[in-house]
């Protein structure tokens, strides 16, 4: 027992660094895919019948490929083909924020079509563009209903990052494997790292439920 | 005027060239599977380790280059060399046809016997293992699994082989009963038995099994580099230190 | 006589395949209140919603002032639409923003007016609909009948020179009419222009200057209150009339 302990104490530090890379590629990818899901979920809403239909590929392709072969396909094909040479970090990061992307403008576009359109309407009867419409009316309160899928799809995520493992990322669950191959001690140090991913979703989704109360507007129901 | 700056120009490339050649030291980088002691691991500090890390470390310091040794994941190694993400795999690789095709081998620099172990005590002879329904456990992509499989097909073998990504984790999984034995490289097994896991060799089977440093057949001159460094450190003192040292006797 | 302040010419609209606006015209001078009304269906909402192009016809055109409104220019229609305001059934507000917001972000986007010229001027406005004390309040805290005065003030703050009413108090709990009806008779009476769809058909007879009868898609009659809706004139207005006050007899 205090051998155990001995054995994770030592290996902690290098487990938290680990810990830090998985942030980074957390934070990395939920950041790549709302910048790039929301404008989707727009033109998927929105958008003219072509850009939709192209729309429709990407989410259907990212959603339908398992993201075990993306991260082969990407790593050692499309990013070496467009000759860019990115660490196993960001190229995971990159490669989950796309994929992340897919799932985020569905989450988007299920809020924005859960809106009455009428505001859309009225932002126009008083002479708003629709990208103003949709800028200032529309997307602040879709972003609002949006924060339960969003902590959802963080805690999908996070534990999607432990497949940075097969481009060689350093990442927590990786080092926490290494840790274990040298020391023989699997159970306990597996246990460890799960215990600092839960730690992890649980403070993510309690600072996601605060947001959401925090910009909750007054009195409305849905 | 114009004629006096081509030659500056020129002067100062050829000091730039040889300059630079005869001082800088190229750096390597060194796919590792950090999780395959004694030949590749991290140590206390995340720091590579190992039998492999410390010869190549030697080789690199008597050539004169840098080395960089980059934990990676086992199974797409190979992909790794191929797309040039690393220069060589110099981490307890055995030598194969399959891979052989795809990129070049050193010369041979160490050998281990496949083994059968299982728990200390088991009462598991090869015979039983080979003809009761025990479960193996194999590491993914070795060439033991190959072996195995081609053998068990025409001698009737009863087992049921179980994939592992890490010999170690093979090891948890006998030590808690969910599998009875493991197939694998000499190696691990022994490493194991060192750090005090109760496991013992049962016998050995199949071919041995060769030990190469993989590298990208466009690089011919690292692989001249490597085979150079292979040989002055097995002809080294330095050598019976590194085996005495991570291998423990476990010599074949 | 002075030309109309808005001319609405042959304007037809198909929706789903459907003729659902048959060449309607329409002029309306300044400071008037035109009163549509019509069975459901009819196309009421939809003419209100052509006159501002929320919804493009497919023939026809608007005359504002004038000068042709010439759609394919983005600009010109932005700029069409501020000039005619838009009041809606079920009011539309913005419901992420106070009741100041919602009057002063179109001030800010469209306008470009700074933060506090335009909640200087959503105050006033609050305050001419009887709101003063609720600017701070978003929708979902507020009666029916005060979201309704809201969309009224958000509409006015624009200074529109037309104001197009689709229906206002029919969403409206019987209580909370008379508090609408209200400020809009206060509009009527200072002056601005206004076409507006309704039931109710006391208003209309004590403020409209003109009672256009729709029905499928046409304008079928139109006159003065008191020539349409003279007892015994037989008109299909007074018709449409006594049959809906027939039908609020019976429910009461
Ligand atoms: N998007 C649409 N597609 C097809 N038909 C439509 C559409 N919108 C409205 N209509 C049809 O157009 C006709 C006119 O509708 P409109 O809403 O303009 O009538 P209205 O006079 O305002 O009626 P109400 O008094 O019920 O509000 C109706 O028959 C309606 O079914
Ligand atoms: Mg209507």
């Amino acid at each position: 027992m205090l051998e155990q302990l001995a054995v994770v104490l030592d290996a902690l530090p290098y487990i938290l660094q680990g810990a830090l890379v998985t942030l980074g590629i957390v934070g990395g990818a939920m950041s790549l895919g709302l910048v790039m899901g929301i404008p989707m979920a727009v033109g998927l809403v929105y958008g003219p019948r072509f850009v939709r239909f192209i729309l429709g590929i990407y989410v259907w392709f990212f959603r339908g490929v398992p993201i075990l072969t993306l991260m082969f396909l990407f790593y050692f094909g499309i990013f070496d083909l467009l000759g860019l040479n990115l660490s196993a970090l960001s190229a995971t990061a990159i490669v989950l924020g796309m994929t992340s992307a897919a799932y985020q403008s569905q989450i988007f576009r299920g809020s924005i079509e859960a809106l009455p359109q009428g505001q859309l309407k009225a932002s126009r009867a008083l002479g708003m563009s629709d990208m103003q419409g949709v800028c200032s009316i529309i997307l602040p309160q879709a972003l609002r209903l949006s924060i339960p899928g969003w902590s959802n799809e963080f805690s999908i995520i996070l534990k999607d990052s432990a497949l940075a493992y097969v481009v060689g990322a350093m990442d927590m669950f990786t080092r926490t494997h290494f840790v274990a191959s040298r020391t023989y001690e699997h159970l306990t140090l597996f246990i460890t790292a799960g215990a600092i991913y839960f730690i992890i979703t649980m403070v993510g989704v309690k600072l996601l439920l605060t947001l959401e109360k925090k910009v909750r507007i007054p009195g409305y129901t849905t | 005027m114009l004629r006096t700056t081509r030659v500056l120009m020129l002067a100062l490339g050829l000091v730039l060239m040889f300059g630079t050649g005869a001082f800088a030291e190229k750096t390597y980088i060194n796919g590792i599977d950090a999780n395959y002691p004694p030949f590749a691991y991290v140590d206390k500090n995340g720091e590579p380790a190992g039998f492999d890390v410390d010869s190549l470390n030697w080789i690199a310091k008597k050539l004169g280059f840098k080395v960089v040794h980059k934990p990676m994941e086992w199974s797409t190694i190979v992909q790794s060399v191929l797309s040039n993400k690393i220069d060589m795999v110099y981490s307890g690789m055995s030598i194969t046809p399959e891979r052989a095709a795809k990129v070049n081998f050193s010369d041979p620099y160490y050998t281990v016997a496949s083994v059968y172990a299982a728990k200390k005590g088991s009462g598991l002879t090869v015979d039983k293992i080979q003809h009761d329904k025990v479960r193996l456990g194999v590491q993914s992509g070795t060439p033991q699994v190959e072996w195995l499989k081609e053998h068990m097909g025409k001698e009737n073998w009863n087992f049921t082989l179980k994939f592992y990504d890490s010999a170690p984790l093979a090891f948890q999984d006998v030590m808690n009963g969910r599998i009875q034995a493991v197939a694998m490289d000499a190696a691990p097994v022994n490493d194991a038995i060192g750090r005090g896991l109760p496991l013992a060799v049962i016998d050995t089977f199949g071919d041995h099994d060769d030990f190469g440093v993989a590298i990208n057949k466009d690089n011919a001159e690292l692989l001249e580099l490597i085979n150079k460094g292979i040989k002055m450190l097995k002809a080294d003192p330095y050598w019976e230190v590194l085996k005495e040292k991570h291998l423990k006797g476990n010599d074949h | 006589m002075a030309t109309p302040i808005l001319q609405m010419q042959n304007i037809c609209k198909t929706l789903s395949g459907k003729e659902i606006l048959r060449s309607v015209s329409l002029d309306i001078n300044r400071g008037e209140l035109k009163v549509l009304i019509g069975p459901s269906g009819a196309g009421k909402s939809t003419f209100l919603q052509c006159i501002n192009y929320l919804l493009t016809p497919e023939h026809g055109q608007i005359v504002l002032e004038g000068n042709i409104v010439d759609t394919a220019s983005k600009k010109e229609l932005y700029s069409y639409r501020q000039q005619v305001g838009m009041i809606f059934q079920d009011f539309n507000l913005f419901d992420h923003l106070t009741a100041l917001d919602n009057v002063a972000i179109a001030l800010r986007k469209v306008k470009g007016m700074s933060k506090k010229e335009a909640l200087d001027i959503a105050h006033k406005e609050l305050d001419r609909v009887g709101l003063s004390d609720k600017g701070n309040l978003y929708p979902a805290e507020l009666s029916g009948g005060q979201k309704q005065r809201v969309a009224i003030a958000r509409a006015l703050a624009m200074e529109p020179k037309v104001l197009l009413l689709d229906e206002p108090t029919s969403a409206l709990d019987p209580e909370l009419v008379g508090e609408v009806l209200s400020v809009i008779r206060d509009l009527a009476k200072e002056g601005l222009t206004m076409i507006m769809a309704t039931h109710q058909m006391d208003f209309a007879r004590a403020l409209a200057d003109e009672i256009v009868f729709m029905q499928q898609g046409e304008i079928i009659e139109r006159g003065s209150p008191a020539s349409l809706l003279k007892e015994g004139s037989g008109t299909r207005t007074a018709d449409f009339c006594n049959k809906l006050s027939d039908m609020c007899e019976e429910i009461d």
